[in-house]
């Protein structure tokens, strides 16, 4: 386990330099001048300044060379648009806010989706399950900024049971009532998803021999989906929430948006549009990381979860 | 049962509670008791016990740091965190604020402002005129990169300090800006230049302090770190998500200032401002737009306003491209542009006449009455014109960039232009690469694009020196002597009169009877907004988009 670990690890080194290769090279070619945000024309001589202060006067494998080490000292240098902000300091403050609302929004699909979910497979094709498909399309079909505009109208414009927008600036504070409607739009869409993974599962480890064998031995039901179906059921589930999580950076953006979420998602697709190399260089690269962890994180779990992997591996 | 009627106590005793609380709160006034607020009159209730409001900001801003700021969120905050020169006042002149009076020599080239001796920073340091001294030259240094540096670019030897690439120590000695003494500025321009006090209200003009920029360097403008001079102090900034000020009671006029606190909320969708305006969660927005689809039930409401707004939408021509003038005066014809405002801009812009807006000093002699841009259209006349035109360009590109309202005025024009027998395809491009593709010169494939205009100072050169032959913002190929000859010339002249024939001699070439119509005008711009009827008497915002906080006073109940 241990030596899997340390592989999986090392192999990240060549994957981020392959991201930056990636990134770099996708933002040469898509052009624009990071330093015109309106209309107006850049001076030629305050072009020429700005340029030499980024480096950007440099020759390409200079530059590149500059982000390479940027990243691998975890110095990612200064925004080009928000003059008075570094990566550094953007990823810190507002990573933590995506992170959160995206763990939030798995939670809500998980709260609603694994229950609907788990009594759909346990009532097929009954009412139950038919109106649970049907939550479930709605989920996938809505747009989540479609249900976000909807939810803000109805529940806090017309109806004062909510904030119409905003975020706590505390981590850890899961007591204010802005957290709510976000994450709720936000996982609409694992609800949906998390519910049809496991209706599925569900459904098909219900066919398996050793479920038949359980209830032939005489087992409570009861007993025989708590104990045997349920856990095998939810590999999968958990094999699907890593790389869910690992949406967060670009996932959240229009909800941030909606909301006012200072998270980072924002920064991300507004830094694309602004060419704001730094910062889009940084977050993705951060991006990656955390896809590359969560994936570590579940192959872990698995490894745990199901015997069969464990030996396989070893 | 003894438990429900234990519950029905307590439930009275909290009520009553509630009401007592609620009794106390606030100030009544004229017995409006527990009807809404005041439905608008205009002569409003007494002030507020509590003087705070809660606002909305549609963007954070890049940079509180005057050298750095562009946007004009940042604009707004850092004027009323510092202190300037100059204010403009409703009719866009300049007043004394900072600087209690200037004075000009015999050509209007050099400028002395003198201060007053009581500004004073928020650490206790006076405002001097080295400060001025200090910042603008800091704007100018090419180390900063300001992207704003071009501002400052009439004072002498600023162009040259901006463009040095090393050794720059001498030439920023050379920057005409100096300290006569600790209260007076001595500033020498280029040129007569007779808007430089009016323009010098901009925030590129305002002081830093400088111990504190050298100190923290980039993290000066944090809240914990600022230093300011202005009415209200940078109490706390939470990024992207909210920006609070508080009135700062040593400001020198602090007793003229109501306000004592602004809670400033960062909210980024238009529609989402809407709501939380109409949720009574914020009491004014701050300009930033209202979405289109909205205009048409916001404009109803109690607590909508209007105001000026200097800048110019227009099309922009690729006059190599339609080469025969006839044919841009005739599409020029063909726009109904009242109808595109009634049903597609909805904000009551007022049709364009020439390039400079309604408002710039001297308008009624600028502008000129331009025969090609009738407010409704004229599409028999525009069809004349277009038979004589000897090789018509029937197929048109019609780039605009993909911010929402321009593709619905691109579909309406794209139409008005088919009874012409012009096939236009329209474009919208992403904003960067829309940049690109315009230049200038512009790439081949633009025959026309969509592009705005917001003045930086109230006078028309702003504008009309765009459509000089070298100009950067120039996308039309459009390059007259006689034209950028005017320009110089107008650059020379003091005299407001004078100037302004000049001013319409140029837009007579644009647009007069013989004019060249290197662009479309379509509207002057209008800035609607919302702003709870509390503080809607006393909440401005400027001709060119600034807002004043220290005018505003809460009166009466806000909701």
């Amino acid at each position: 386990m241990a030596t899997y670990i340390i592989r999986r690890v090392i192999w990240t080194i060549p994957v981020i330099l392959l991201v930056i290769l990636l990134i770099f090279s996708l933002m040469k070619q898509i052009g624009g001048n990071p330093f015109r945000q309106t209309e107006r024309a850049v001076p030629a001589q305050i072009q020429a300044n700005l340029e030499r202060k980024y480096n950007l006067n440099k020759p390409w494998y200079a530059q590149y060379g500059y982000y390479v080490k940027d990243v691998f000292t975890y110095d990612l240098g200064p925004s080009m648009r928000l003059r008075n902000r570094t990566v550094n300091q953007i990823v810190q403050e507002h990573f933590p806010v995506s992170l959160k609302l995206a763990i939030l929004a798995v939670a809500w699909g998980l709260l609603i989706g694994l229950p609907a979910g788990i009594l759909s497979a346990l009532k097929p094709n009954t009412l139950f399950d038919y109106g649970g498909q049907l939550f479930s399309n709605i989920g996938f079909a809505l747009p989540n900024f479609f249900v976000a505009t909807l939810l803000i109208y109805y529940l806090a414009v017309r109806n004062d049971f909510f904030p119409t927008n905003g975020w706590p600036t505390d981590f850890w504070d899961f007591n204010d009532k802005r957290i709510i409607l976000p994450s709720f739009a936000l996982g609409l869409f694992f609800m949906a998803y998390i519910a049809r993974l496991v209706r599925g599962t569900m459904l098909e480890t219900m066919q398996q021999d050793y479920v038949r064998t359980a209830k032939a031995k005489g087992l409570r039901w009861r007993r025989v989906v708590m104990r045997h179906v349920l856990r095998n059921s939810l590999i999968p589930v958990v094999t699907a929430v890593g790389p869910l999580i690992g949406l967060v950076i670009t996932g959240t953006f229009v909800i941030e948006i909606i909301f006012s979420i200072p998270g980072i998602g924002r920064y991300f697709v507004t830094a694309v549009g602004a060419r704001d190399f730094s910062v889009v260089m940084g977050i993705t690269v951060l991006a990656a990381l955390v896809v590359i962890l969560a994936n570590l994180v579940v192959d872990i779990l698995y490894g745990f979860l199901d015997p069969r992997t464990r030996e396989a591996r070893s | 049962m003894r438990k429900n009627s234990w519950l029905l106590l307590v439930a009275a005793l909290l009520a009553v509670l509630a009401l007592g609380v609620v009794g106390c709160g606030g100030d009544d006034d004229d017995g409006d008791g527990g009807a809404a607020q005041a439905t608008g009159e205009e002569e409003g209730g007494e002030p507020a016990a509590v003087q705070e409001i809660t606002m909305a900001w549609g963007a954070e801003p890049p940079s509180l740091d005057p050298g750095l700021a562009t946007d004009t969120t940042s604009a707004n905050v850092i004027l009323n965190i510092m202190d300037p020169l100059v204010v403009l006042d409703e009719n866009l002149e300049p007043q004394p604020n900072l600087a209690e009076s200037w004075e000009e020599n015999e050509d209007g080239s050099v400028i002395t402002y003198k201060l007053r001796q009581d500004g004073k920073w928020t650490n206790g340091d006076p405002v001097t005129a080295n400060d001025f001294v200090y910042s603008w030259k800091r704007t100018l240094s090419p180390e900063l990169a300001a992207d704003y540096a071009y501002q400052l670019y009439g004072i002498k030897g600023a162009l040259e300090y901006n463009s040095c690439e090393k050794n720059c120590e001498k030439l920023a000695d050379k920057v005409g800006v100096r300290a006569v003494d600790d209260y007076t500025l001595e500033v020498t321009l280029t040129s007569p230049q007779p808007w430089f006090v009016g323009q010098s209200a901009h925030h590129s003009f305002l002081a830093v302090h400088q111990a504190t920029v050298e100190q923290f360097g980039e993290q000066w403008t944090e809240p914990q770190n600022i230093v300011t001079n202005g009415p209200f102090q940078l109490e706390a900034w939470e990024h992207e998500a909210s920006i609070d000020l508080v009135k700062w009671p040593e400001w020198r006029n602090a007793d003229e200032v109501d306000l004592e606190r602004v809670n400033g909320r960062i909210i980024v969708d238009g529609t989402t401002r809407v709501q939380a305006f109409e949720a009574n969660e914020v009491q004014a927005l701050d300009g930033s737009g209202l979405p289109p689809a909205e205009m048409s039930r916001l404009k109803e409401l109690d607590e909508y306003e209007l105001y000026e707004y200097l800048g110019t939408y227009y099309y922009g021509f690729n006059i190599k491209n339609i080469t025969d003038v006839n044919q841009r005066r005739a599409m020029s014809l063909a726009v109904d542009r009242q109808t595109i405002i009634d049903n597609i801009a909805q904000a009551d812009q007022v049709p364009a006449t020439g390039m400079t807006p309604a408002g710039i000093r001297g308008f009624e002699d600028i502008n000129p009455d331009s025969p090609w841009t009738p407010a409704s259209g004229d599409l028999e006349q525009a069809q004349q014109l277009m038979d004589q035109v000897q090789n018509p360009k029937t197929d048109i590109n019609l780039f605009h960039n993909n911010a929402p309202g321009h593709r619905e005025i691109a579909v309406a024009v794209q139409d008005m232009w088919s009874e012409l027998g012009i096939n236009t395809t329209i474009r919208a491009q992403e904003w960067a690469q829309y940049l690109e593709f315009l230049g200038p010169p512009p790439s081949d494939q633009v025959d026309v694009y969509r592009l705005g205009w917001i003045y930086d100072f109230a006078d028309a050169i702003n504008g009309l020196e765009l459509w000089t032959c070298d100009s950067g913002n120039n996308n039309t190929n459009f390059c007259n002597e006689e034209f950028d000859g005017l320009i110089d010339e107008a650059r020379k002249t003091p005299d407001d009169a004078e100037r302004f024939q000049l001013y319409a001699q140029a837009e007579d070439i644009m647009f007069g009877e013989d004019g060249e119509m290197p662009i479309l005008p379509i509207y002057f711009y209008t800035l609607p907004n919302l702003e709870d009827t509390c503080i809607k008497d006393t909440f401005y915002i400027g001709a060119l988009n600034s807002l004043d906080l220290t005018d505003v006073t809460v009166q009466g109940e806000c909701a």
